[in-house]
């Protein structure tokens, strides 16, 4: 097979790191192969592609040596947040900007903007469209629409898929089997669900950076299971396994039902407009509740506005007593956001989770006990001196949970807080929140993760634009009615 | 962020020419001081300004409240306390005479003007389309105005997340702080990691840009291209007019003598 891409003994250090993130690397790539990048969290795989794209050190620099550094002379990029690959406000700007880069003359770019936009299945009523009004899944596929404009023969994809739905996911993946069909692929992705059907090739590395195993990827999946469990590893079957070694994953329930939370036709508003309504819903404690439904459908809106941090209208009652007349809704919620680096207010880890503590003014003893115990539990010991921006982005995340429930909260809201985690932290906080939960404290959380809703959750709102269409109770613990809940692979024990 | 309005002859004139020539208003503006030309030419922008954007009347008062309130201000500041030979009233410090009168309304209507252009150009013209344009008639650097028309599109998004760290606050207890130190905490809170996450989301657009072969180059092709029309002859015209017109209509038929 023709070499189109590769590199030999490469070795690269970020400045001002101690560590180097490859050390004598070598790996290389033929052409029209499919290949998968797979590897825990943070051990070099995007910044891989990044190099093998000649990103590195072209655009980024980043010093580096290497024996031999082949890139393809065609290729695109395809980057995970939807947000931040454009330049232009406009759809169609965005892929005449590519155009103009290629020197392309201006009586032939309307044509095939609209030839790109077709190929990706981007149906919008007119091509000048502004892209703030696309959904994720739209923007991802305005993404690969710009990309395939440059006619690349390589394609980069660096986990496309990371912001979108499972059905958004899936469409994402069955479109780029469509176009990638006759390019060579390189991917990095964490959700490998969908992406197995695409690929031929696995590359499985460790925590150093290192490559542990490169082979067909039936050979790679069924030899190395014990090494992706280890890494924390999505791969086929991992919450089976869990589920197995585990079991029972859901402890006793909560037998007392206290009432927490009572709504009457409720309503959240953004920008006076009424984005989600719930007729009726009473949450007790001692649940979990999980809130289903696709991208933009209302899901975190439902927590905004049960958080009140949108405007609402209807009757709500935190244990009885009217919101608006709640001093401090917040001494009896908390809320854990996406993106953890929004809630950091202090300068290290232990300030961080004893900031709550200090503003109530409670005793230096008593802040020191629970800040301890707490650093043990979600496993920040080691890091209690740090910059809580220094931190890894699971240690952050288990940081922000820390932080949140320090003060013993009755409620806590989550937003998909597995989103984009390893399979070892997205363990160990679902386990941390059942164990909250069989004390009495309420979870209710905003999932895309199915296996969650079947395994951890007691009840399931499923919200569809805007409003709750679907309140089901999770009957026999441990398992769900299997007709409302279909996953495929997932037996039900 | 993105608002709807009709498209009107304002929008057709080249944005270049257009920044240019409001700007050179602006520049004779400054040694008008005949408050009778001062008005006449007032005016005539204000006429552009209110009937030709294509936005709703709605809108254009809407806009205008704080212009208004501006030219009030500065008249007012210069009517009641500057100097002048004919007294016409006083009271405290409050002194009104002839001319400190005279010179606040110049001044006044100088404001006016300035808001009125700065609306007129603002509301007419699409940022890319004035970046499209520098690069085209003034060989702005591609580098350049290719990065502000990637900023422009950050700043909706860092609308947002101000947003949600508001709320992470609310969530952490830290809306009950007082006093300065409390301040002195919250502007840190809000500021860093907003910084740090324009900073983050800057370089990722920047790689982004390059992965689509962006390069500094200026032999590339434009997907908007901006020549000259008779629209423009007659945008030049028109204020040609108006500073010739508003000029004589000042000497024969002046609105306030002097």
């Amino acid at each position: 097979m023709e070499q189109i891409i590769s590199v030999e003994k490469l070795r690269m250090k970020f400045p001002g790191e101690e560590s180097m993130i490859f050390k004598d690397l070598s790996i290389s790539f033929g052409k029209g192969e499919k290949v998968l990048l797979l590897g825990p969290s943070g051990c070099g795989k995007s910044t891989l592609l990044q190099v093998l794209s000649g990103l590195i050190p072209n655009s980024i620099e980043v010093p580096l040596k290497g024996e031999k550094l082949k890139c393809p002379s065609s290729w695109g990029y395809v980057f995970q947040d939807p947000d931040s690959q454009f330049c232009m406000p406009f759809a169609d700007e965005e892929i005449a900007f590519v155009l103009e880069n290629l020197s392309v003359p201006k009586q032939e770019m309307k044509e095939k903007i609209q030839h790109h936009l077709h190929q990706v299945g981007l149906n919008l009523g007119a091509i000048h469209t502004s892209i703030d009004t696309l959904s994720g899944g739209m923007k991802q596929r305005l993404a690969i629409a710009s990309v395939l404009a440059l006619e690349p023969e390589v394609l980069f994809l660096d986990e496309p898929t990371a912001m979108l739905d499972p059905e958004g996911t899936k469409e994402m993946w069955e479109l780029l089997k469509e176009v990638g069909r006759d390019k060579t692929v390189i991917v990095v992705e964490h959700k490998i669900d969908h992406v197995l059907e695409f690929i031929d090739r696995i590359v499985l590395f460790n925590d150093e950076g290192q490559i542990i195993a490169d082979g067909p990827k039936d050979t790679i999946l069924s030899r190395y299971k014990n090494e992706m469990k280890e890494h924390g590893i999505w791969f086929p079957g991992v919450w089976d396994e869990y589920v197995k070694n585990h079991a029972p994953v859901r402890k006793q329930p909560f037998t007392d039902d206290v009432p927490l939370i009572q709504v009457q036709d409720f309503s959240g508003f953004r920008n006076k407009e009424e984005k989600i309504k719930v007729n009726e819903l009473q949450v007790t404690s001692g649940e979990w509740i999980v809130i289903r439904g696709e991208n933009g459908a209302g899901k975190s809106t439902l927590l905004h506005a049960l958080m009140q941090f949108i405007k609402t209208s209807g009757t709500y009652a935190l244990m009885g007593t009217p919101i608006k007349r709640v001093e401090n809704p917040t001494e009896h919620m908390t809320f854990v956001f996406q993106n953890p680096e929004f809630q950091f207010v202090a300068n290290t880890v232990y300030e961080e989770i004893a900031y709550s503590l200090r503003i109530d003014k409670r005793p230096q003893q008593e802040i020191n006990e629970r800040v301890r115990s707490l650093l043990k539990v979600f496993r920040l010991e080691a890091h209690w001196g740090k910059h809580p921006f220094q931190l890894s982005m699971g240690q952050k995340r288990r940081l922000s949970v820390a932080a949140s429930i320090v003060k013993d909260k009755k409620l806590i809201l989550l937003d998909e807080p597995t989103f984009g985690q390893d399979s070892k932290n997205t363990f160990a906080l679902l386990k941390w929140l059942e164990v909250y939960r069989s004390r009495g404290v309420t979870v209710i959380m905003v999932t895309h993760d199915d296996h969650i809703s079947k395994n951890f959750a007691t009840r399931i709102l499923t919200v569809q634009d805007g409003n709750v269409i679907r309140d089901e109770k999770v009957i026999q613990p441990g398992c769900m009615e299997p007709k409302f809940l279909n996953i495929k692979g997932v037996s039900c024990r | 962020m993105t608002v709807t309005n009709a498209e009107t002859w304002l929008y057709k004139i080249n944005p270049s020419l257009k920044l240019f020539v409001l700007m050179v208003l602006c520049i004779v503006a400054l040694f008008i001081d005949d408050l009778n030309y001062m008005i006449n030419v007032t005016m005539g922008v204000l006429l552009i300004f209110l009937c030709f954007t294509g936005h709703s009347i709605k809108r254009i008062i809407l806009l205008s409240i704080p212009f208004s309130f501006i030219f009030i201000s500065t008249s007012l500041a210069m009517i009641f306390f500057g100097k002048g030979e004919t007294l016409w009233f006083e009271w405290g410090l409050i002194s009104i005479t002839e001319e400190s009168f005279m010179r606040g309304l110049l001044v006044g209507f100088r404001a006016l003007l300035f808001a009125a252009l700065g609306l007129t150009f603002s509301l007419t013209t699409r940022p890319v389309n004035l970046f499209y344009s520098l690069m085209q008639q003034v060989k702005l650097k591609p580098k350049y105005a290719y990065s502000f028309m990637a900023a422009l599109r950050l700043i909706p998004i860092m609308m947002q997340e101000f947003q949600t760290i508001r709320n992470a606050m609310k969530v952490r207890g830290f809306e009950r702080g007082t006093g300065v130190k409390s301040i002195y905490f919250k502007i840190k809170a809000y500021s860093i990691p907003l910084l740090s996450g324009s900073i983050r989301r800057a370089h990722r657009i920047a790689v982004a840009m390059e992965a689509k072969r962006f390069t500094d180059t200026r032999d590339r092709t434009y997907y908007y291209d901006f020549g000259f029309s008779k629209y423009d002859q007659g945008f030049i015209l028109y204020f040609i007019i108006l500073l010739l017109a508003g000029f004589f209509l000042s000497i024969q038929f002046p609105l306030v003598s002097i």
